[in-house]
């Protein structure tokens, strides 16, 4: 059930379309806004998107595993050696996963409670050790890789996330990718650790509509 | 919910223009958002574009190489088509040296074309690990490969445009590489990752027509993943070759053998006179026959029977010659008991038009004294007592089994040629494996 | 089809039709009787 509210900061008209979500930031003056029962707060500012030719855009729409999507908000994340995007993909059930995306390539991950994870390697890695790239790691009966371990800070956000991102917000970022095109990424702060399972899939899969037009380029075979 | 096709925004730029800190020319940044480190193409100073201030990271003062395919052109391989946006020139500590340009496309994400020798890949960064079955192979989805180079360090020898990692001259990773035909895996370790490439052969002339390179560079020895050029063609050759023999075994079944035209037995002289007897007549229907004349001598021992034979055609007279000649010898030496030859003999006479024939056999028999004693007086075989004879049958026939074999050597032959063209190629390919099992490996690079 | 594969064919092809020829001909190259000069005088009955 959409919310349509009036921005605090500059009054334009910000939608929130999830319980789930309650962060975003405003299109127009880019402060990030927090909903509650109260109504909306301003929290924060957040930075400008810096320029990038990523083929996915907010209002870009798909399917995967036989359910709708719409692409709502996006992270982006830096480390010493890159950046790369994370769009919030909300679901036409209203459930949400992340596609992220480094390098042409897309990992679609859904947010699964750490409690629930046994792996001993994992656990010694919440708990603050660092990951070694290479470990091999059993997860739910499957062999994953860790695949890189970083720290990563958070540069820019937009759209409806399910938590404020604050630029300048540190974490350590593990990822781990499997022989059939698994992936799973654990990230922990200071506070808290967050944990997201999924798998490798290719722009094309995931039959997309409304991809952003880039100049110069024709829009692929793929693409609707 | 919104429309999907409520007011377009214009298309995004396709690329972010930035001044060199070292020359003060313009960049062009067609991977925006994923490019790290970008080689200024005027004077080859390396830039850092992670942060909006553009900062220099290695400053050179060179001219850019001249490239193959220069930086910004545009090919469509595959169905798909991609920007040249990096090069990188990389060897083995200094040694065989190769190629990388690094290929864009927004919507579909990089890809390399790498350049061996003249030899052409296109390789793309894997999203899986790949599954060890052995020590010695590898598999990834179907596809099976097998270990070609372990303990490479492969080394950045010049760099230009734009990468999506700090890319440094200088810079080294740990390599090994896995093999199947059309395609290797490539592994490249440094401290802080891993990372996977498949690398797809390519055929010169698809580069040619994508990119416009010059096709014309024999790679010699192969490329480790460069499929025989003879290898396909060998079992299409074979399938072919085996069907085309078929057809003639076939043939052969349905109007090979013989029909049976005439026989008679007759005496053999004791004094071993020249004799002549008469066999037929024997129509012959066919425009062009085989005519088969066995003879037998069931008593022949130590000696030999001459046969002339003459087939003479009734109305024109034409004769058709053949010599026979069936020979027996035994004894025993040291060895103990030899025998050798044959109590019989068979000839054939080929192309006899139709016609009605007259078969003369001319026979002389004679006795072999060879180590016997001089002394002897007895005729040998010839004795009357012996009642020796000759019985000639007479045959008739199309074909001839040894053209079925004559056949299937000719055909195979190209096929022998092909083979050893293959086995040449794939052992001159797996000579440069660092796992080839000659010991004569000149490939060590200390 | 690659050229090679289209040559061997007509390879194949033309050793069939030799095979054939020589069975039309009922000839071999290992036989070991031919034609000879015609014989003087007659053999065999000429008439009935």
């Amino acid at each position: 059930m959409s919310l349509h509210l009036p921005c605090p900061n500059c009054g334009a008209d910000v939608v929130f379309r999830s319980p789930a979500l309650p962060s975003r930031v405003c299109d127009y003056c880019r402060s990030m806004l927090v909903r509650s029962d109260s109504g909306v707060i301003k929290v924060g500012e957040a930075a400008a998107l810096p320029f990038d030719v990523s083929p996915v855009q907010i209002g870009m729409r798909g399917r995967v595993d036989d359910k709708g999507f719409e692409v709502i908000g996006r992270v982006r994340w830096a480390w010493t050696d890159g950046a790369w995007n994370e769009w919030l993909l909300l679901f036409e059930d209203g459930g949400n996963a992340w596609l992220g995306e480094a390098m042409g390539q897309f990992m679609l991950l859904w947010e699964r409670p750490f409690e629930k994870v046994r792996t001993r390697t994992l656990r010694n890695v919440a708990e603050g050790h660092d990951a070694i790239p290479g470990t091999e790691v059993t997860l739910d009966k499957e062999k994953l890789v860790i695949a890189d371990a970083r720290d990563v800070v958070c540069v820019a956000a937009e759209g409806e996330l399910p938590f404020t991102a604050p630029s300048g917000w540190k974490l350590y970022s593990v990822d781990l990718r499997g022989s059939q095109g698994e992936c799973a990424t654990l990230q922990r702060d200071s506070d808290e650790v967050t944990f997201y399972q999924g798998r490798y899939v290719t722009l094309a899969e995931l039959a997309p509509r409304g991809l952003r037009a880039i100049e110069g380029w024709k829009l692929p075979s793929y693409a609707a | 919910m919104q429309p999907d096709t409520a007011l377009q925004p214009p298309p995004a730029p396709a690329a972010r223009a930035l001044t060199c800190p070292g020359c003060g020319g313009g960049v062009e940044l067609r991977a925006a958002g994923y490019t790290v480190h970008v080689a200024c193409q005027y004077c080859g100073s390396i830039l850092d574009v992670t942060d909006p201030q553009v900062k220099l990271v290695t400053a050179y003062n060179q001219a850019a190489a001249e490239l193959e395919i220069p930086l910004g052109t545009r090919g469509v391989l595959r169905g798909v088509e991609w920007e040249v946006i990096g090069y990188l020139q990389r060897s083995e500590n200094g040694a065989y040296g190769w190629e990388e340009y690094l290929l864009f496309n927004p919507y579909h994400g990089y890809r390399w074309l790498v350049n061996v020798r003249g030899g052409w890949s296109l390789g793309e960064q894997l999203t899986v690990t790949p599954s060890w079955i052995s020590y010695d192979e590898l598999r990834v989805g179907p596809e099976f490969y097998t270990h070609f180079f372990a303990d490479g360090e492969a080394q950045v020898d010049y760099v230009l445009g734009e990468f999506f990692w700090r890319v440094a001259v200088g810079e080294r990773v740990a390599t090994a590489d896995w093999a199947r035909p059309g395609a290797m895996l490539s592994r490249e370790a440094n401290a802080s990752e891993v990372s996977w490439t498949r690398n797809e052969w390519l055929p010169g002339k698809e580069v040619q027509k994508a990119f416009g390179v010059d096709n014309r560079r024999w790679v010699w020895p192969p490329l480790p993943h460069q499929p025989s050029p003879w290898g396909a063609w060998l079992w299409t050759g074979l399938k072919l070759g085996a069907a085309a023999f078929a057809c003639l075994l076939v043939f052969a079944i349905l109007f090979g053998g013989t029909q049976w035209s005439a026989a008679g037995t007759f005496p053999i002289a004791a004094d071993g006179h020249e004799q002549s007897v008469t066999l037929g007549p024997v129509t012959l229907p066919r425009r062009y026959q085989s005519v088969h004349l066995r003879a037998e001598v069931p008593r022949l021992e130590n000696g030999w029977v001459d046969l002339d034979y003459s087939l003479v055609d009734r109305k024109t007279q034409q004769v058709f010659e053949a010599y026979g000649a069936a020979e027996r010898y035994s004894g025993s030496d040291s060895d103990g008991a030899w025998t050798e030859g044959s109590r019989g003999n068979a000839v054939s006479i080929a192309s006899v038009p139709a016609g009605t024939y007259d078969l003369v056999v001319e026979y002389k028999a004679n006795r072999w004294t060879g180590a016997r004693d001089y002394s002897a007086i007895d005729s040998g075989w010839m004795a009357v007592a012996n009642e020796p004879q000759v019985t000639v049958e007479m045959r008739q026939g199309v074909l001839y089994g040894s053209n079925l074999w004559i056949a299937l050597f000719l055909m195979a032959a190209p096929l022998l040629f092909g083979l050893i063209r293959h086995l040449h190629f794939e052992k001159a390919r797996k000579d440069e494996s660092d796992f080839a099992p000659a010991g004569d490996d000149e490939d060590d690079d200390e | 089809m690659s050229g090679r594969t289209f040559f061997y064919a007509l390879w194949c092809l033309g050793v069939m039709g030799l095979f054939l020829l020589s069975a039309s001909f009922a000839w071999s190259p290992f036989a070991e009787g031919s034609r000879a000069r015609t014989h003087v005088g007659f053999y065999g009955p000429t008439h009935k």
